[in-house]
């Protein structure tokens, strides 16, 4: 369990973090969402003990964390190109003194584990961005953290890449804590167990997904016709919205599906699709940044 | 302690020879070695067949002794080797600083100490490498073109030569954890180039310093120097000095390193 406790940061007189309170359980993947400049990045350092906070301690299981405990990807993650991955691995584990023998095994897991293994003993100068991003998770990794800071870690990727990436971090999920920062709301919905909403340095939301789905939640009739004539005349009628060919209809105007599909069935109205829409992640983060 | 320090010290000796550094370097200080006694002994022939001087020209040379010959060499490498030698030197700490390298680094549980002093070892180990190569070739030729030398002179020189270069780079390592390249070069190259053509204009007027090291060493040929002990403990100071002060600002601008570097 880490725990971080009236942690701030301040840089000179800005205030970039207010103070910060949450908790990651083990074996959880945390998403930390927030806009450009909200301090996620500065977050991220700060638990990777990278700059100092201001104020406020960070805790693994009631002792201050260690460097030794931390796996760090930073957002462009920079090697030396004159190395190769295997080499740099090497480094890494030097520096974590691990032993030779127990180096040797590790690299070699990692490197299958992340999908390198071919690539091990080529220079980081001929690796592509998405290789480069998986030799950033093999440095995190390696010696067995068990808090996993990445920073953007697929806000680079394709869609191939990201795909890939996740799948990585569902098989870490058993053996470390990961916390993660993005933008890409998408992705946070696929695999996150919590989120944690950064603004201007505040935590304004921290929870389940399910829970901020179900404290944020609207359902609402979505109507789409063939024509965007059609959709602005019953829009006055029942008072919605229209968005192109579709006219958003509120739950609270009392309307059921069976009431809304005998209305529109007797009218003989070009439906084209009735559905009810529930909020996406990225409206609640409209919603919640805003 | 020891295994962190020896990751770190190996991932340096692989910078230097990988980007070859082992190579030209000693290559740079054979070549400052080698021309003065070369050109020295050749000078009246290479006057003759390319000086275009006028009939009946004549010009005398000064005999040149084995020792002035190897203070020549010395002076070589004070002036040309010295700039290259700060030139790759103070941009050791500062560059992993700036590119966003260092945060690889810096997010492991390594000291200060550690990243500060295997910088300083393998800077050092290949300037001195290239200094005592670069008097072996020196030596080589005046022995062949001027005669013999004091043997044991010639080795207190080349051991001054290097207590001299541990300065340098402990100096040039200081600015670069204390400043950013750009101006970590500009002070290091004030400090030692600058600083060895300051005390030759105006050395006279004073006895005890590093910058002497050097003229003190080559001293060494022909008699002993009475000032040697003395500015030997000075040096010692500064270097020490120079490299507590080194380890303060790279632990003073360890949070500085850069986390979002130009992509």
């Amino acid at each position: 369990m880490i725990t971080a406790k009236n942690v701030t940061k301040n840089f000179g007189h800005a205030s970039v973090l207010k103070p910060l309170d949450f908790s990651l359980k083990p074996n959880t993947i945390t998403a930390l969402i927030g806009p450009n400049g909200s301090g996620k990045t500065t977050l991220l350092s700060i638990l990777a003990q990278i700059i100092p906070s201001t104020t406020g301690d960070i805790q693994l299981d009631g002792q201050p964390i260690q460097a030794a405990h931390i796996g760090f990807l930073p957002q462009y993650p920079k090697f030396y190109p004159w190395m190769n991955g295997y080499e740099f691995l090497q480094f890494v584990g030097g520096l974590h003194r691990m032993s030779k023998q127990k180096l040797r095994t590790r690299i070699d897991e990692v490197l299958q584990f992340v999908g390198l293994a071919d690539v091990g003993k080529k220079k980081i100068t001929t690796y592509s961005g998405g290789m480069k991003q998986r030799l950033g998770i093999a440095q995190a990794i390696l010696h067995e953290p068990k808090l996993l800071l990445l920073d953007e870690p697929v806000s680079a990727l394709d869609p191939m890449g990201r795909r890939d990436m996740f799948q990585l971090f569902e098989q870490l999920k058993q053996t470390m804590t990961i916390l993660y920062s993005t933008h890409i709301l998408n992705d946070a919905e696929q695999l996150t167990d919590q989120l944690l909403f950064l603004k201007k340095g505040e935590l304004i939301a921290q929870n389940t997904l399910e829970q901020i789905r179900a404290q944020y939640r609207e359902e609402q009739f979505a109507i789409t016709f063939l024509t965007s004539a059609d959709a602005t005349h019953y829009a006055a009628i029942f008072e919605g919205e229209v968005v192109g060919n579709t006219l958003f209809i509120s739950k609270e105007s009392g309307q059921t599906m069976p009431s809304l599909m005998r209305y529109f069935a007797d009218e003989r109205a070009d439906v084209e699709k009735l559905e009810v829409r529930t909020t996406s992640l990225e409206e609640i983060f409209m919603k919640v940044m805003i | 302690m020891m295994q962190s320090l020896r990751a770190l010290l190996y991932k340096e000796w692989l910078d230097i020879v990988r980007s070859y550094k082992l190579l030209w370097m000693p290559l740079l200080f054979i070549f400052l070695g080698i021309s003065d006694p070369l050109t020295n002994y050749y000078m009246e022939d290479i006057f003759n067949a390319v000086g275009n001087m006028p009939e009946g020209f004549s010009m005398t040379f000064p005999d040149m002794t084995a020792e002035t010959i190897l203070l020549a060499s010395t002076n070589q490498f004070q002036s040309i080797g010295l700039s290259v030698l700060v030139a790759t030197t103070a941009s050791m700490i500062s560059r992993e600083r700036q590119n966003g390298q260092g945060i690889l680094l810096y997010v492991r549980p390594v000291s200060t100490v550690q990243i500060f002093l295997s910088k300083w070892i393998v800077a050092s180990a290949l300037a001195i490498f290239s200094s005592l190569v670069g008097y072996a070739a020196s030596l080589y030729y005046t022995i062949l073109l001027y005669g013999t030398v004091d043997a044991v002179g010639a080795i207190q020189m080349m051991a001054t030569y290097s207590l001299w270069l541990m300065i340098v780079c402990a100096i040039c390592l200081l600015c670069s954890a204390a400043f950013s390249t750009a101006v970590a070069i500009c002070v290091a190259i004030v400090c030692v180039p600058i600083g060895v053509m300051v005390d030759q204009l105006f050395g006279t007027y004073w006895h005890y310093s590093p910058y002497k090291l050097a003229t003190y060493g080559a001293e060494f040929l022909t008699k002993t120097s009475t000032y040697f002990m003395a500015t030997c403990m000075l040096s010692i100071s500064i270097l020490i000095v120079c490299i507590v002060l080194g380890i303060f600002f790279t632990k003073k601008n360890r949070q500085r390193v850069k986390s979002e570097a130009d992509r």
